[in-house]
């Protein structure tokens, strides 16, 4: 019952307390709805009251304003008048012509309507008329004593304002000019002083003070033909105003106000005087439609200020009404959301508790350890917890093996991952935004299966402001995947390699064989036509002579490109060793000197080798290989050089070298055609040629360089080049080569030491080589480029008692050429002291005439030390031309030949060309007969055995060991010479490995041949 | 085509007929036989009109505002004939120094004015001397033809002593016109090239009469002030005048005076008219200055109820007589087109057109006959004269 009453009066104090609600927004909304009727009444009135008194103030400001806008207009004008009379001269009266142009000139100037003379009879003279003006212009009427503002309703639209003036003393034509005047549009002067435009309820006109329009326009409601005064005495007038004060006003010039209705409207109108003039300036304003836009505007705000406040009280009400409801909703639904919420957090901890188990089960059966991390609120470790899994994973079985702290995991990092490892946990650990996830991978040394790969990963709970609270991660055992993934990995690499090899080979072989195709068939096809052409033309012997040299060039050339080509093949293939042996260096430039010689002088070429700090001459390296490039390069020199070009080969020592090494730089350098910019970054490719070295005609495989290159590489030199089209080309080989036998003796040889010596050269590199030679052998030398100053020094020497004790002479100088140099030396410093000649050449054909000259010795450029050290250590007089000893008359007759050689052409050439020597020739066909032949012949039968290798039924290693195993020894003994198209170094080797004496590569090279025949049959 | 709407003081239609029917035949009737007496035996191919011929002839209580507007339209343009010069020279003579001409020089002037802001230069002398001379007429013209007109313009003040100068200048390679009031056509023996101005003179004079005769109920006595003796509109207005009032017997002639376009000397001769007829009922003045001259002495001799007075022109003076009910009716000539036209015509005789497709022979213009209570509004309108 109780608590039936209490709802009652709880459901009665409900009801109270709404009913006190709407009550007290009905009371309010009227209190705000009465203030806002008084508050908008009053500013309605106050409105009224101050835009009236505004306009009062702006009416008479405005047309003060304008007023005076008119009186300076008048002025202005009036002085335009007195300065165009005062600039009036006698020569602008001289004719009708002149005044126009004079009028003209002033009409422009001032901008008016017209301006004008008027003279005696009232003949108005303007800028392009003379007229009489007497009818039309009143002021012209009477005698004009003083200016004059007047109006002449000239013809209706046409109103205009006329300011006149009085002349004297200005005669024109003979008459007397009385006036002069000027015309304004009135309409025009009125037009920038109205403020009528669009809804604009605001006029501007003048009047004469008798009421009368200036104008012809309508003023407000006032037309134009009516008199203002006459109508404003009908209308009626505002108690603050009379009629008669307005009347007053204009009869005595005074400016005023008065507001009054007319035609409906209650306006407001100000009147002002212009000064010197008897016009009122009058504005008009409407002030009800002022007034009216006031009381609309007042109107509308006060109806929507009350449907404001009729809205603001409903919403209000219902928005009371709702937070009523609401609240109740509310409460019903918190204690439902309390008990909800219970069974909800029960239910979560029971299926945590679930899920715990299961995830334990989980990274048991997937092997993953699991570990955890408390921090506190500085981000510092206060507890660490490894799993029993992560300890047997990482191979620990317990805490006291594998503390729970963090060093225990991270001094088992691998060090080359620690470092980034750490960072990433503790990036993670200290990234307060929380989006950071650890995920790394990383080897840890396990205690019995050394480094394995893990995978690591894990995230925070973290406090409101972000810092970390537990941190829990995984930890996986991935080393079996990580390394299958490398092997995967290695074998991708491979496989992609391979195809990328294969595809290069491909495309290698396809452009080799283009190449080839059209380099081997160029000079197939001369040496087929021109041995068709020979044969067609059999009986004409120089034809068939011109016909063989051209084969033979065309020959020539197959042979060197074949060559190259398999030289190239061999090298890309790796069959090419380099063999590094003691070579010596002034050996391999003085045979390259004598190779290259005679081609030298054929193509009238100027060659210099010289070598600059060369002290180690006796190196290791693979002299047949450094020949090679040498000679490519000299040959290509040579072959682009034109004639009285010079072709140079310098060898420069580094310092750069380590301890047991020296580095050298070959430079190979021509004043031939050079090459272009773009062949320069190509010329080390297989089968590239400069365009215009084909179109000049010179011959080439394209191999030469890109083997050079191939060599230089395998030597671990580099190669470089420097080329200018039209001027040359510099060949640059580096090399850093072993050195062998110390270095070149650098002590000073006592004889000599501090002995003057002369080095004569026209070459400043040469004389800078030997003079710094000369020093290290103990010697003061000094050195001049000049023959002649070389001859004024020795006479200055020899004056000063401080003579020359040697004298080195380049053998040809421009200015005097070394033979002279020697002669006149030798006449002033008699026969006792050497001088030796240095030359680049040859020097056979001069030695007798030098000797005779007064030359002791010969040295061969390019000097280096030892030779040098050589020279002037000897005793001077010795001659070597006792070596020089040609055998060239070797007599090969009745020599006997055991030529083995299947292929018959082959054997009819070496028989052919064998025979003309002298030698008897015998045939084998294949190694069987061979060796049967000297099983079968006696000891002595044959002196030497030529021998084929690749031959069938036996071929000539196997022929060759068999003969080496006869029994006979003299027989066993006969020199056998490999003749082989195996020519490869190898192919050379395997001969003398097979116990052959010589090798000879097909094609025969005769003259090499008959050197091999020499050698061993001698 | 001109119209002539006869209707009496009171607005009762005239003939005496009160059938409306027999009122619009009346008018058609009357309409007809004034131009064909207007024509005044004049070849109907003389007149090419431009704009019509138009001579309206109200009463005061049937004529509205619009009959100012008719009476002097300011609102001209230049026509779409493109000049072939940057720049003419024109000379201009006329009768003598008077408001009418004064009139006429305003159309000349805004004319000039309208090609100036087209970039053409249209130079004029525009003299008269301060009487009628045709004398000094000649004088004029033959110095105007020593200098280098393009074309000279003349209002002739006498017919037979102009005529001869203006052929003989015509033969030495002048371009003549003639302007304004006063014409000397082709059947006056004159070669000049085209004429603009009034071609209606006669009926001019015949409507203002018939005016007046209305006014009067067709009875009494009327004096006549022509003008300039010789003068051919004075003349051709008089003979209009006489031949109306010949009409009704009830009407007579009892003077007829030449005032030579002087105000002076038409009020002298009123003067005398009032003092020799005692019974004068009306007086016709065919000029713009004898209205003036004639109203003053009618309102000197105190006789302004008895006399009617109908003239010519808008004189200032004059339409205040008509605003005070002195003068009776005004035939206002429309002066400002005639100085306009006369402009646009010598603009293109220069450029040596003759009469034609650019132009006829004869431009002419309208006149109005206006009353009392159009007076105030021309007054306004013309002079800027407010009541």
């Amino acid at each position: 019952m109780d608590q039936l009453r209490q709802n009652g009066m709880n459901e009665k104090q409900k009801k109270q307390t709404i009913a006190y609600g709407i009550v007290g927004g009905i009371i309010i909304a009227a209190i705000l709805l009465i203030t806002t009727i008084w508050v908008s009444n009053s500013a309605r009135i106050g409105t009224n009251q101050a835009v009236n008194r505004v306009s009062e103030f702006y009416l008479e400001e405005l047309a003060g304003r304008r007023a005076q806008v008119v009186s300076e207009e008048l002025k202005n004008n009036f002085a335009y008048i007195e300065n165009a009379l005062a600039i009036l001269e006698s020569s602008d009266l001289e004719s009708q012509e002149t005044l126009r142009g004079f009028l003209g000139k002033v009409k422009k100037l001032y901008g008016v309507d017209k301006f004008a003379l008027v003279d005696e009879s009232g003949i108005v003279y303007t800028e392009h008329s003379t007229a009489s003006g007497l009818g039309r212009y009143a002021f012209l009427s009477e005698e004009l004593t003083e200016p004059v503002i007047s109006t002449a309703n000239l013809y209706g639209a046409k109103k205009q304002v006329i300011l006149a003036v009085p002349v004297e003393d200005i005669v024109f034509q003979g008459s007397r000019i009385k006036v002069c005047f000027i015309q304004i549009n009135i309409d025009e002067m009125l037009s920038s002083l109205t403020l009528q435009s669009g809804n604009n309820e605001t006029y501007c006109s003048l009047y004469y003070r008798n009421g009368e329009s200036l104008t012809n326009s309508d003023f407000g409601n006032f037309k134009g033909e009516s008199n203002l005064l006459s109508a404003l005495s009908q209308a009626d007038i505002n108690d603050k105003f009379s009629y008669e004060q307005l009347e007053d006003d204009f009869e005595n010039g005074v400016s005023g106000q008065i507001s009054f209705k007319y035609q409906g409207y209650q306006e407001d109108l100000c009147y002002i005087p212009i000064e010197d003039t008897n016009w009122m300036l009058t504005i008009l304003i409407r002030d009800n439609v002022i007034s009216d836009q006031i009381s609309s505007i007042s109107s509308g705000m006060m109806s929507r200020s009350i449907i404001q406040i009729v809205i603001t009280v409903i919403v209000m009400l219902v928005v009371f009404l709702i937070l009523i409801h609401q609240y109740r909703r509310n409460a019903r639904f918190l204690l439902e959301q309390e008990k909800a919420d219970g069974d909800r957090i029960r239910a979560a901890f029971a299926q945590i508790e679930r899920e715990q188990a299961a995830m334990e089960n989980i990274h048991a059966a997937m092997n993953s350890g699991l570990w955890s991390m408390e921090f506190n609120e500085e981000a510092e470790i206060i507890s660490c917890t490894w799993t029993d899994v992560f300890r047997k994973m990482v191979g620990y079985e317990s805490e006291e093996d594998f503390p729970n702290r963090l060093e225990s995991w991270s001094d088992l990092l691998n060090e080359e991952e620690k470092e980034g490892v750490l960072k990433e946990y503790w990036d993670t650990v200290r990234d307060y935004t929380g989006e950071k996830t650890y995920d790394v991978q990383y080897r840890l040394h396990t205690r019995h299966n050394g480094w394995r790969w893990f995978h690591a990963a894990g995230r925070l709970s973290r406090r409101e402001d972000g810092s970390p609270i537990t941190f829990v991660g995984l930890f996986v055992d991935i080393d079996d995947e990580k390394k299958m993934e490398e092997r995967l990995e290695k074998q991708k690499i491979d496989l992609e390699d391979a195809l990328k090899a294969a595809q290069h080979a491909n495309k290698a072989k396809t452009t080799f064989l283009n190449n080839m195709s059209h380099d081997i068939r160029t000079p197939m096809n001369a040496i087929i036509g021109f041995t068709s052409l020979a044969a067609a033309h059999i009986d004409n012997t120089e034809q068939v002579k011109d016909y063989l040299s051209k084969i033979t060039t065309s020959s020539n050339h197959l042979l060197s490109l074949i060559n190259d080509v398999l030289d190239m093949s061999r090298i890309e293939s790796g069959k090419v060793k380099i063999e590094e042996k003691e070579a010596s260096l002034p050996e391999i430039m003085h045979d390259l000197k004598t190779i290259v010689q005679a081609d030298i002088a054929s193509k009238q070429l100027e060659f210099y080798i010289d070598t600059v700090d060369v002290v180690n001459e006796n190196v290791l390296c693979d002299k047949l290989r450094l020949n090679q490039i040498l000679l490519n390069l000299l040959s290509n020199a040579m072959k682009f050089t034109k004639p009285g070009g010079m072709v140079s080969v310098r060898i420069l020592q580094k310092g750069n070298a380590p301890e047991g090494w020296a580095a050298y730089e070959f430079q190979v350098k021509d004043t031939g055609i050079g090459m272009s910019r773009e062949f320069q970054e190509q010329v080390f490719e297989p089968f590239e040629r400069e365009r215009t070295s084909t179109v000049s005609g010179i011959q080439g495989t394209g191999l030469g360089m890109a083997i050079t290159k191939n060599i230089v590489d395998m030597m671990g030199g580099t190669i470089s080049v420097a080329s200018e089209e039209g001027k040359g080309t510099t060949f640059t080989v580096a090399l850093q080569l072993r050195t062998c036998s110390g270095t070149v003796r650098q002590e000073v040889i006592p004889e000599l030491q501090g002995l003057r010596a002369l080095v004569v050269d026209d070459d400043f590199n040469t004389c800078s080589s030997v003079t710094q030679m000369l020093s290290v052998i103990g010697m003061r030398p000094d050195w001049t480029t000049s023959g002649k100053e070389a001859v004024l020094r020795v006479k200055l020497a020899e004056d000063q008692n401080d003579e020359y004790a040697a004298y080195i002479i380049d053998w040809l100088m421009p200015d005097m050429n070394g033979i002279e140099v020697v002669r006149r030396i030798r006449g002033i410093i008699g026969e006792d002291r050497p001088i030796i000649i240095l030359t680049a050449y040859d020097w056979s054909d001069i030695e007798e005439e030098a000797r005779k000259a007064g030359v002791t010795a010969f040295c061969s450029k390019p000097v280096f030390l030892s030779e040098l050290r050589e020279l002037l250590e000897s005793p001077f007089m010795v001659s070597n031309t006792e070596d020089t000893i040609l055998e060239d008359n070797v007599s090969f007759k009745g020599k006997k030949i055991l030529l083995v050689e299947d292929n018959e052409l082959n054997q009819e050439i070496a028989v052919e060309i064998l025979q003309e020597t002298g030698f008897i020739m015998d045939v084998a066909e294949d190694g069987v007969i061979a060796v049967d032949k000297m099983k079968a012949a006696k000891p002595g039968q044959y002196d030497l055995i030529l021998m084929d290798i690749q031959m069938p039924i036996m071929n000539g290693y196997e022929a060759t060991r068999q003969i080496r195993a006869l029994d006979d020894p003299v027989l066993a003994s006969i020199p056998i010479i490999a003749m082989t198209a195996n020519a490869f170094d190898e192919d050379r080797k395997a001969a003398f490995d097979a116990g052959m004496n010589g090798h000879v590569a097909k094609p025969i090279n005769i003259p090499k041949l008959m050197d091999l025949l020499r050698d061993i049959l001698t | 085509m001109f119209e002539k709407m006869l209707k009496d003081e009171t607005g009762q239609d005239k003939l005496w007929s009160p059938n409306p029917v027999l009122g619009v035949f009346t008018v058609v009737f009357c309409m007809l036989s004034l131009g064909l007496s207007g024509c005044g035996g004049k070849s109907p191919n003389e007149v090419l009109p431009v704009q019509d011929e138009e001579s309206v002839l109200n009463d005061q209580d049937n004529s509205n505002g619009e009959n100012i507007v008719k009476a002097v339209n300011f609102d001209h343009e230049l026509d779409g004939y493109e000049p072939l010069k940057k720049e003419y020279n024109f000379y201009f003579t006329y009768k003598t120094v008077h408001p009418w001409w004064d009139a006429v020089a305003l159309g000349i002037e805004d004319a000039a004015k309208q090609y100036e802001d087209k970039g053409i230069i249209i130079n004029y002398e525009y003299l008269a001397p301060n009487e009628v001379s045709a004398r000094d007429q000649v004088r004029r013209l033959s110095e105007a033809s020593r200098q280098d007109f393009d074309v000279i313009g003349v209002d002739v003040a006498d017919v037979s002593i102009v005529t001869p100068v203006i052929n003989e200048l015509m033969e030495d390679g002048q371009k003549i016109m003639t302007f304004s009031s006063s014409d000397a056509s082709r059947e006056d023996g004159c070669n000049r090239i085209a004429y603009v101005g009034n071609t209606h003179n006669y009926e001019d004079g015949a409507d203002l009469t018939e005016a007046l005769c209305k006014k009067l109920g067709y009875r009494g006595k009327v004096a006549i002030l022509v003008g300039t003796r010789g003068a051919p509109c004075h003349e051709e207005r008089a003979l209009g005048v006489q031949d109306v009032i010949a009409r009704y017997p009830d009407m007579k002639i009892a003077d007829i005076a030449y005032d030579e376009d002087n105000a002076e000397k038409a009020y002298e001769f009123t003067q005398e008219f009032l003092e020799k007829h005692e019974d004068l009922a009306g007086i016709v003045c065919c000029n713009m200055s004898n209205p003036v001259g004639a109203a003053k002495a009618v309102v000197e001799a105190g006789r302004e109820d008895e006399i009617v007075i109908v003239g010519m022109d808008h004189d200032q003076e004059a339409l205040r007589y008509l605003r005070d009910g002195i003068i009776y009716a005004l035939g206002v000539q429309d002066c400002y087109s005639i100085g306009f036209d006369t402009i646009q015509v010598a603009v293109k005789i220069a450029d040596g057109h003759l009469p034609g497709e650019d132009y006829p022979e004869k431009t002419e213009e309208i006149t109005t006959i206006i009353y009392q209570n159009e007076a105030a509004k021309m007054l306004q309108e013309i002079y800027g004269e407010i009541e």
